[in-house]
């Protein structure tokens, strides 16, 4: 029993940080422009072609992993330029349903283009299997966990080491102040969403691998869990979005697995998103 | 009995003491200036006045009636009227309705809210005798969005003065305004006094709110430093100093450039 | 014939989005779930008919019941929150409420709920043009509905409510009270349309309620116009219409909304027929002339 509650455990933290990679991107725009990026999906889905054609031509994994966050964050530039940034003044409602255009014709786009067929991405790993004793951890969650521990170490390290971090950090506190005190509002917008876009393409990317299957609406599920992930966390909070990533991967996969309840998945983030936030209206980390 | 009784008004925000024990009253029929540097907590306090802030300590009585803590629609309906010191009119509606959005603070709290109509003469005539009496009357068919921000001000106190309100909070209703709209709106405070309306009046522009009030209360970082006439504060060590501690933009602001 | 169920249809469509209208358009509430108040309505109605044998009438109320006690409960829940997370909660439930459609054999599950009896009238059962004239009396409903609301105090309020939810308390405006108000109205017309779907169809499933049916609906309110009746219904007729007069438009059906969606908010936020937009203001000035 408690082997599979540790396999569970396992399981959970996979899918979690698969879903914190996603989710970042979200809270980071949401804090500098208070937007809820929903076509962020769209950039998620891009990052699982766009890894996908790469390693197709290329057979190598790093190119692969390079092509997804380059394709997402010139996606996710393009959207800024064209979409968001022209929007600024107006009602949140338009921006909103702006990004939600965008997204459902971006998976249609997607759809036209490759197919609705789902893709399949097998990439032999060369990752060991780690087994201490009833614990199983396999290739493909190995890859998961490190290299989301990867990035996100990194992010944390350009967050707080460098002067594009601190930026980020000021834009996300108060816009004016930041413009005020000299920094390149636009500058720091664009960044933050090339970041977050690459993140996102990288998660498309993992999480093709994952489940060995790229298809236009992939960024379905992931888009709309994103949201209740980024609510849940804290909006604009980028630790209370790691956090509520991996809590809401556990909860999930632990219910599946222990409760013979019929809710489908994704419903269950939604419920805990609203449990949370009735409690706790600001989120788990966030500030209110 | 005081129109209004505040005692030991406290708030606090994350670490920073917005208001610490400030206690003062007003008369019916009297006009208080709420002074201070920026930030001493007058908004705060206009906040916790109006129900839009739930003090962390003390107590607010009105005509009689304890009403700390009570929501802000309540208290519109109880008699307090308040502007805002950022203008938020109802950009969509017209100046006109703007008004009779307030005037229809009498119907929002029973179901005839469903049933009747706003649309009638009565509230129509009440909405623009109030828009005459602010000097509005001629934008009354504009949308409130395209209004100056001067005749939004004034906006702001027709919408306020249309609850009937015994006690009226003004937050900066001078600012932005050129000198014959800040005469008018002086007159028009002024007048309401002879109604027996109660005012607080938050104010920058000092030559002219210290030509209207009777009595002054002065808050520095939250605390209430002085108390007394016009003459008596303008003389007051301690507001000089609180005032000489603010940067030469902010005494050029006060002094209302 | 064909005809009659596109204009039944369009209809149906006309209900919600005068339905949302009330919600986002008057009440300034954002709600990216309508498709799941549809959805309440019409598994109501069904069971209510199919499973314990009511009749039409009694049903339909019931159906607008549940869609507005369902509403009610959303719109409480919308006075915590700021319109960023309330777009997020509308469309949780609308994943919320499929699922359980879906996986709570009561409501039929992945099979849905089938041979819904056609209404009675005089004894036999509507016939298509019968059915039509009965969704055109729907539709003439929810279009007096708002008009109703909106010269009454209640209005006022919700559209004070829209423009300044602090203007709004500080007028005497209970905000909390008026946005259950504007839910359970904008819920309970959507139960309606719930009820006339599943009767029409006859057979309904919890796919036919999902988030991009929600999106839909929103498309079509705010092409025509958000905010004014006329552009509901006429956002519902267009895009209701566009599918079936270039067939090979069905397919791209949700590119095209989206691609509508993008350039309305870039370029006519007011949409077709709205307060601002171009046309209208030309066609008043017609009538003015």
């Amino acid at each position: 029993m408690t082997a599979t509650l540790v396999q569970q455990l396992i399981n959970g933290l996979t899918v979690g940080s698969l879903y914190a990679l996603m989710a970042l991107g979200l809270t980071m725009v949401y804090g500098v422009l208070r937007v809820l990026h929903i076509a962020h999906a769209a950039v998620f889905t891009l990052g699982g072609y766009g890894g996908l054609a790469v390693y197709q031509a290329t057979g190598s994994f790093w190119l692969a992993l390079a092509g997804a966050m380059l394709a997402a964050v010139a996606a996710g530039l393009a959207m800024e330029r064209w979409v968001y940034w022209p929007l600024l003044g107006k009602p949140p409602i338009a921006t909103l349903i702006a990004s939600i255009g965008l997204f459902i014709g971006l998976e249609e786009l997607y759809r036209i283009v490759a197919g609705p067929e789902p893709y399949a991405f097998a990439v032999p790993l060369r990752l060991p299997e780690i087994r201490r004793g009833p614990l199983l951890v396999t290739p493909p969650q190995l890859l998961v966990m490190a290299l989301t521990a990867g990035l996100l170490i990194a992010l944390w390290l350009m967050l707080t080491r460098t002067a594009l971090g601190l930026a980020l950090r000021a834009a996300s506190q108060d816009q004016e102040m930041a413009a005020a005190c000299g920094m390149r509002v636009r500058g720091v917008v664009m960044a933050n969403f090339a970041i977050g876009s690459a993140l996102a393409g990288a998660a498309g990317m993992l999480v093709g691998i994952y489940y060995n299957s790229v298809s236009p609406t992939m960024g379905d599920v992931a888009g709309y869990k994103g949201l209740a992930i980024i609510v849940l966390g804290g909006l604009g909070s980028i630790p209370g979005t790691v956090l509520g990533a991996l809590v809401i991967g556990l909860v999930e996969t632990l219910v599946i697995g222990f409760v013979e309840f019929p809710l489908p998945r994704d419903a269950w983030a939604f419920l805990a998103m609203i449990a949370v936030f009735l409690a706790r209206p600001q989120g788990l980390l966030g500030v209110k | 009995m005081p129109l209004l009784d505040v005692a030991g008004l406290t708030k606090r925000f994350a670490g920073v003491t917005a208001l610490d024990d400030v206690s003062f009253t007003v008369a019916p029929g009297e006009i208080l200036g709420l002074f201070g540097p920026n930030g001493a907590g007058k908004t705060t306090c206009f906040h916790c006045l109006s129900g839009f802030t739930l003090p962390d300590a003390g107590r607010i009585v009105f005509d009689g009636r304890p009403i700390t803590g009570r929501a802000p629609h309540t208290l519109a309906r109880l008699g307090i009227g308040r502007t805002f010191q950022i203008v938020k009119p109802f950009r969509g509606l017209s100046a006109l309705d703007n008004v009779r959005v307030a005037l229809g603070h009498t119907e929002y709290g029973g179901f005839g809210a469903i049933f009747r109509s706003w649309r009638t003469a009565a509230p129509r005539r009440a909405a623009q005798a109030l828009l005459d009496r602010v000097g509005l009357a001629a934008a009354a068919d504009r949308k409130a969005g395209l209004l100056p921000l001067g005749m939004l001000k004034r906006l702001e106190v027709a919408r306020a003065l249309a609850l009937s309100p015994r006690l009226v909070l003004l937050d900066e209703p001078l600012g932005g305004l050129g000198p014959e709209e800040m005469a008018a709106i002086a007159a028009l405070i002024t007048g309401l006094r002879a109604e027996g309306l109660g005012i607080i009046l938050v104010e920058h522009q000092m030559r002219v709110a210290m030509s209207i009030v009777e009595r002054v209360v002065v808050l520095d970082h939250g605390v209430l430093i002085a108390e007394g006439t016009p003459e008596a504060i303008r003389r007051d060590r301690r507001v000089i100093e609180a005032y000489l501690g603010e940067t030469p933009e902010e005494d050029a602001h006060a002094a209302g450039h | 014939m064909y005809l009659y169920t596109v204009a039944t249809l369009v209809g149906i469509y006309c209900i919600l989005t005068l339905g949302l209208n009330t919600i986002t358009g008057i009440a300034g509430q954002i709600s990216l779930g309508h498709a799941a108040f549809l959805g309440i309505g019409a598994y109501t109605a069904a069971i209510l008919t199919v499973t314990y044998g009511w009749d039409f009438w009694p049903a339909l109320v019931a159906a607008c019941l549940a869609a507005g006690v369902a509403g009610a409960l959303v719109g409480a829940a919308a006075i915590r929150v700021r319109e960023d997370f309330l777009a997020i909660t509308t469309m949780g439930i609308n994943f919320v409420v499929v699922g359980v459609f879906l996986y709570f054999p009561f409501f039929g599950g992945s099979f849905g709920i089938g041979g819904i009896p056609s209404p009675r009238w005089f004894g036999g059962p509507l016939a298509k043009p019968g059915f039509l004239v009965l969704t055109l009396a729907g539709l003439v409903l929810a279009l007096a509905v708002n008009l109703w609301l909106l010269r009454s105090w209640a209005g006022l309020a919700l559209m004070a409510t829209r423009e300044d939810e602090d203007s709004a308390r500080a007028a005497g405006v209970d905000v909390r009270r008026f946005k259950i108000l504007a839910f359970s109205i904008g819920t309970a017309l959507a139960g309606l349309a719930g009820s006339l779907y599943a009767h029409y169809l006859t057979f309904i499933s919890a796919g036919d309620f999902g988030f991009p049916f929600s999106i839909t609906i929103l498309c079509m309110l705010v092409l025509g116009g958000i905010g004014t009746n006329r552009g509901a219904i006429l956002g519902a007729v267009v895009l209701g219409v566009l599918p079936e007069l270039f067939r090979p438009l069905a397919d791209y059906r949700m590119l095209t909304y989206g691609a509508i969606l993008l350039a309305l908010m870039r370029w006519a936020p007011h949409g077709l027929v709205g307060d601002e937009s171009w046309l209208w203001r030309i066609l008043r000035r017609r009538a003015a002339a």
